[in-house]
Order: C-alpha cells, then structure tokens, then sequence
C-alpha cells in the first residue's frame, strides 16, 4: 500500500475527550492536539505552495518562499525532530492563516517568511543552506530564536550556514552556539538578539517559554505586543512568570503538567488602561497567550489557567467541530458584547478552568482580603458556568459532539456545586453578576416598540396591565441603548479583587458618583433605593445607570417585593419610563407592571 | 488507555510523516477536501478570537 493511499485522519480517544471535556487533559491529551495542529500547519503550507505555485518566479518573496520550502524539505528528511518544531510553532501558525486570508482577500502574503522559518530550523539542526532573506527595520527574524541585525540599509539579504556559523551579507557572522533564545543570563551577543525566554522551576516541575515581543504574526490581539520592552521590563516578566510558576505547581498542578507541554509562547501586551487587565488567545496560534501585565502572581496563574483553556479548546476544535456558526447571539457573564454559541463554549470552558483554579486557591490564601478574593471569584464563575451552560444548550447550534462535550463540562462543573462559599463572598458574588447581566441587557436587549407603547397608554389610563402573553418582546441587539462603564460597577469589582484600594478610594470621597451611588457602596441600600428613585423620577433624560443602580439596591433588601420584576424585566420597564417621560416614580411603575 | 478503545475520527489528515515534497500527489485525496474544509471555515468565521478583560 502506498503512503497516499494509508493515509489517516488523527483520532482522538475518548478518554481524551472525556478528560479534555472535564477541563483537565494531561501531558499526553495535549500532545495529541499538538500533533494535529503540525499536521494542520503542512495542511494550510502546501495550500499556500499550491498558491506560490502560480505566482511569479522572478517575485523575490516567491523565490524565497520556495527556497524555504525546499529548505524545510531537506530538515525534515535530515532532522525530523527540527521540521517538528518549526511545524508546532504558534509563530508558523499565525503566518499560514494571515497569508491565507490575504490569497483569499486577492492580497499578496507574506511569503517570504518561510524562508526566515525554514532558516531557523535549519540553525537548529545544524543543516547547512543558503538563501535570501527579507530585512525589516534592519534585522532579518528567525521566528522562534531571535533576531539578527544585519543593518538598515538592504531590505534583503543572503544568508549562508555551515552548520557552525551563520552569514549575512558580507560583514555579518554569528556563530550557531549563540544564536538561540536569551534567558537574560548572558553577555549581549553582536549581531544577535535572541528572543527573550525565561526557563523556570518549582518542585521538580520546569517550564520553559519565549516571551515573544517583535514577531508580526503573534501580535494579532486586541492590544499590540508590548514591542520594546526594556531589559529591566523584561526581568519583572521572568520573575513574574517564576512567581506564578510557583502558584500553579504548588496548587494547581492539574494544570501546570499539560502547560509544560502546551504552552511555548507568552506574547506580552500593551493595554489601554493601567487598571485593564486583558488576555487573548488565538486559534491560529496553538500554544501562544497573550497578555497585558498582571498586577500580582496569582492573577498571572489564573491567566495562564484560563487562557491555556481556551488553547486546548482550540486544538480540540481543528478535530471535532462542537458548534455551528452563525446562530443568533446571546449573554456571556464575561463579557460586554453579545456571543455566538462558539464563542459562548469559549468562555464557558475558560471559566471551567477559573472556577476549579479557584476551588484550590481559597485554601491556599492566607491574607483575609485574598481569602475573599478567591472565595468571590469561585462562587462568581461557577454560577456563571452554571447558567451559560443552560444558555448554550438552548441555542440548538451545538453538533452532537458539542452537545456530549457540554454535557461533559456541565457534570464537572456540578461536582463544584455543593462547595460552602462563606455568605459575604456569596453576596458579593451574587451582586457583581447582577450588575454586569442588568448592565448588559439595558445595552443589548431591545424591546418590542409598539407592545410598550400599548402599556404606556394602559398604565396613563390608570388600567390593570396586559395578560402575561401581551407583555413586550426583546431580543438581542447590539448597542441598542447607550451605557458608558460604570465608576461603580468597577468599584463593585474593585471591592473582592483589590479590596485595600476600594477602601482607601471609599474614604477619598473624590470619586465621580452619585449620591445614590454612595449610598449602595456604603451599604445603606435603603437611602440607596431613594436616591436612585429620586434621580430616575426627576431626571429629564433616561438614566440606566440609576436603573441598575436601583435593582441592585433592591437585591440588597431583605425580600424586597420588586427584586424580581427588576431582575427579570429590566428593560422593559427602562423603555416604558422613557415613553412616559419624566415625574414617573419607577418603583410604582414596576409594581404596575409586576 | 487501551488499543480497543473508541476513538472519534478527526477531521484533519495525519501528515506528520508524509514527505513535504510529495504533498503534491495528495491533490485528490482527503487532504484536499479538509484543506477546502478548513479554508471554507476560515472563511465564515474569520479567525476568531478569545479576548478577556478580568477586569469586567
């Protein structure tokens, strides 16, 4: 039988499934994923070749496109182990599916990156070869290994090895010895920068991670790579990724095995915001993350936890399609925007990853302001797990794989289930969620127009409201109502995640609030409830602040007889008040109207 | 994990081994269908992104 016709598909066990379902999977789960994603990145090269294959020879990204192909012909046939760890790169990965797009979008790609890919394989297996190689901002990349400086002048440049030492151009000459990551612990090397790394060790367990900051394929997040970072940022990232090393291996070690084998890449981000703390993953690149700066070593681990989540869903994806796309969108308790239900079963299975990281940090926690921390986090996230899985199965767009993975997670995450959280975590937990759902469908639910103008007339003439069926639609649309970021919704967080700054913030007094918003933080929620009422009441303009601020007043009331109208019809009432106009008390109306 | 136990079959063809410089003779084969497969998704969906804001 010949090689085409034997060829196989990957096959996944299912004790993989089951494990990987779980939000566990081990060193040997994650191996099967990595190896699909090599077989991925031949798949998406040879549709690149196919595509070089009609472009133009005297094209010099074209001719150095089929230099590195040749080149990565050679190593596979000389050093397997090399063209192995080219293939796996998350680096190669994000070229392929960006020089994708572009054929389909009718732009030229990239090409002639294989041809700096296939060179640093090359130098690591010491194959000798000899090729030209595109020059940018004076340096010619060796993705994976480092950069070479090679002047500012060309734009390209001919690289020679011997299988000892690297030439480029004329004066140029590196020796292979040195021409791999920095670790930070050597002399400055002439000529070469090697991509910063950072080897790192707790209880037996090492990991060993690049921490990528110049190649153009990984910044491919929301936030640009932290480009740049100076010798003194890049000993505060080594020590960082040390510190939260530590955390994982001593209290997360479910985890940290499969990241060894699961994660190469930190890709460090700039954020917007000095208080925004934002990560990202990629399914283009598996086994990169991507984040801005954490404030502590816990949070750093949690990052890790939740991120390399998203990394094994990925590579489980490029297998099993779990989820149809192009459904209608829905509430993530995580995020701000409406999700697809792909994009509902990434988060739910980060978060699965969040709760149980977690489960295991309240124990280890000593300090009171992190033990409520940990205890606020765990019970947030798994009731947030919980009602998204609920959400995601009524969408009707999981496959029947998606539909057994879910119903896998969902039976880990009842195993959380009975776990005591102590009441005042719980109420912070219960509260922040609150806000942030109320938050999002006063933006995104939209209400049927005519069916609240009918219960406007209604409620002037003084009648009964329509029966339960008459009540106003809503649906999800995006943006349909205006609300900035709320000072105290970012409080309200503030209060279990940096408890001491919420505090000292409390006590200024300098923060731009309400006087409503004053009295829910300081806990008078009755005084609360008036003073939203009052600002809602005499307001000329519609205050959804106010409105949320006011069910989260009433939550805070023993059995209020309003928390569930405000809870449930949010919205509505919201619209309805508008229709009316100004002088409107909204607590009579939601009784009204509940 | 035992030889007989049940394994879902991928999607995605193994060709860790195959020669690079032979892709071309898998032009009819299930290679070209899960390249046409996975370029069709690239197209729907782009290549979506897990982005998070923690402090949301």
């Amino acid at each position: 039988m010949n090689r085409v016709a034997s060829l196989k598909a990957h096959r996944l066990p299912e004790t993989a499934f089951t494990a990987l379902a779980a939000g566990r999977g081990d060193p040997a789960a994650i191996r099967l994923l990595q190896g699909t994603q090599q077989s991925k990145h031949i798949m998406l090269l040879h549709a690149i070749a196919e595509a070089v294959g009609d472009g133009d020879p005297a094209d010099r990204g074209v001719a150095a496109f089929q230099a590195g192909y040749e080149l990565l012909t050679r190593i596979q046939a000389t050093d397997p182990g090399a063209a192995t760890w080219l293939l796996g790169l998350p680096h190669l990965g994000g070229w392929a599916h960006d020089a994708l797009i572009r054929l389909d979008q009718g732009a030229s790609p990239d090409f002639a990156y294989l041809a700096c890919a296939a060179a640093a394989a090359a130098v690591r297996a010491g194959v000798p070869f000899e090729l030209d190689a595109p020059v940018r901002d004076g340096h010619v990349l060796l993705p994976g290994l480092g950069r070479l400086a090679v002047g500012d002048r060309a734009t390209w440049v001919r690289l020679r090895y011997d299988g000892e030492q690297l030439a480029a151009g004329n004066g140029v000459v590196v020796s292979r010895l040195v021409l791999g990551p920095d670790y930070g612990s050597g002399q400055p090397v002439p000529h070469w920068r090697g991509t910063p790394a950072v080897r790192v060790l707790a209880d037996g367990l090492a990991w060993d991670v690049l921490l990528v900051t110049d190649d153009p394929y990984l910044d491919r997040y929301t936030l640009p790579m932290s480009a740049g970072l100076s010798e003194h940022e890049l000993r505060r990232w080594r020590q960082l990724v040390q510190a939260a090393w530590e955390v994982l291996v001593r209290h997360h070690r479910w985890a940290a095995e499969p990241i060894v084998t699961g994660v190469s890449v930190i890709v460090p981000l700039t954020p917007q915001s000095e208080t925004d703390l934002i990560s990202a993953t990629s399914p283009a690149s598996f086994g990169a993350v991507a984040t801005s700066w954490p404030p502590d070593p816990v949070t750093m681990a949690e990052t890790l936890v939740h991120e390399f989540q998203h990394v094994k869903l990925c590579g489980l994806l490029d297998m099993v399609p779990l989820a149809e796309s192009g459904a209608e969108k829905v509430y993530a308790p995580w995020r701000q925007d409406p999700r697809p239900a792909g994009g509902l079963l990434q988060g739910i299975y980060a978060h699965l990853g969040i709760v149980r990281f977690w489960q295991s940090q309240r124990q280890a926690e000593t300090d009171p302001d992190h033990i409520l921390r940990a205890h606020v986090q765990f019970a947030r996230w798994r009731a947030a797990v919980e009602d998204a899985v609920g959400t995601l199965l009524r969408t009707g767009c999981l496959t029947p794989e998606g539909v057994r993975f879910t119903s896998l997670l969902r039976d880990q995450e009842m195993t959380l289930s009975d776990e005591p959280v102590p009441g005042p975590a719980l109420r912070i937990a219960r509260e922040v969620a609150l806000d942030h759902r109320l938050t999002w469908q006063i933006r995104h639910l939209a209400t049927d127009t005519a069916a609240v103008s009918k219960l406007a007339d209604a409620y002037r003439r003084g009648e009964q409201p329509s029966r339960q069926q008459d009540r106003p639609g809503v649906w999800v649309q995006e943006d349909v109502r205006k609300l900035g970021s709320s000072v105290r919704s970012r409080l309200l967080n503030m209060s279990y995640l940096e408890p001491a700054r919420y505090r000292e913030l409390c006590a200024d007094g300098v923060l731009p609030l309400s006087g409503a918003d004053r009295l829910l933080l300081g806990r008078d929620a009755e005084a609360a409830v008036r003073g939203y009422r009052d600002l809602i009441t005499g307001s000329a303009d519609p205050q959804p602040d106010a409105w949320v601020g006011l069910a989260l007043a009433l939550h805070r009331l023993p059995a209020a007889v309003l928390q569930d109208v405000f809870a449930a019809h949010l919205p509505v009432l919201f619209d309805l008040h508008c229709r009316l106009g100004a002088g409107h008390d909204p607590l009579d109306l939601a009784g009204w109207f509940g | 994990m035992t030889s007989q136990e049940k394994k879902i079959v991928t999607v995605v063809p193994d060709l860790r081994d195959f020669p690079l410089d032979r892709l071309g003779e898998l032009g009819g084969t299930p290679l070209a269908h899960s390249i046409a497969l996975y370029l069709e998704r690239l197209k729907e969906n782009g290549v979506p992104l897990s982005s998070f804001n923690a402090r949301i």
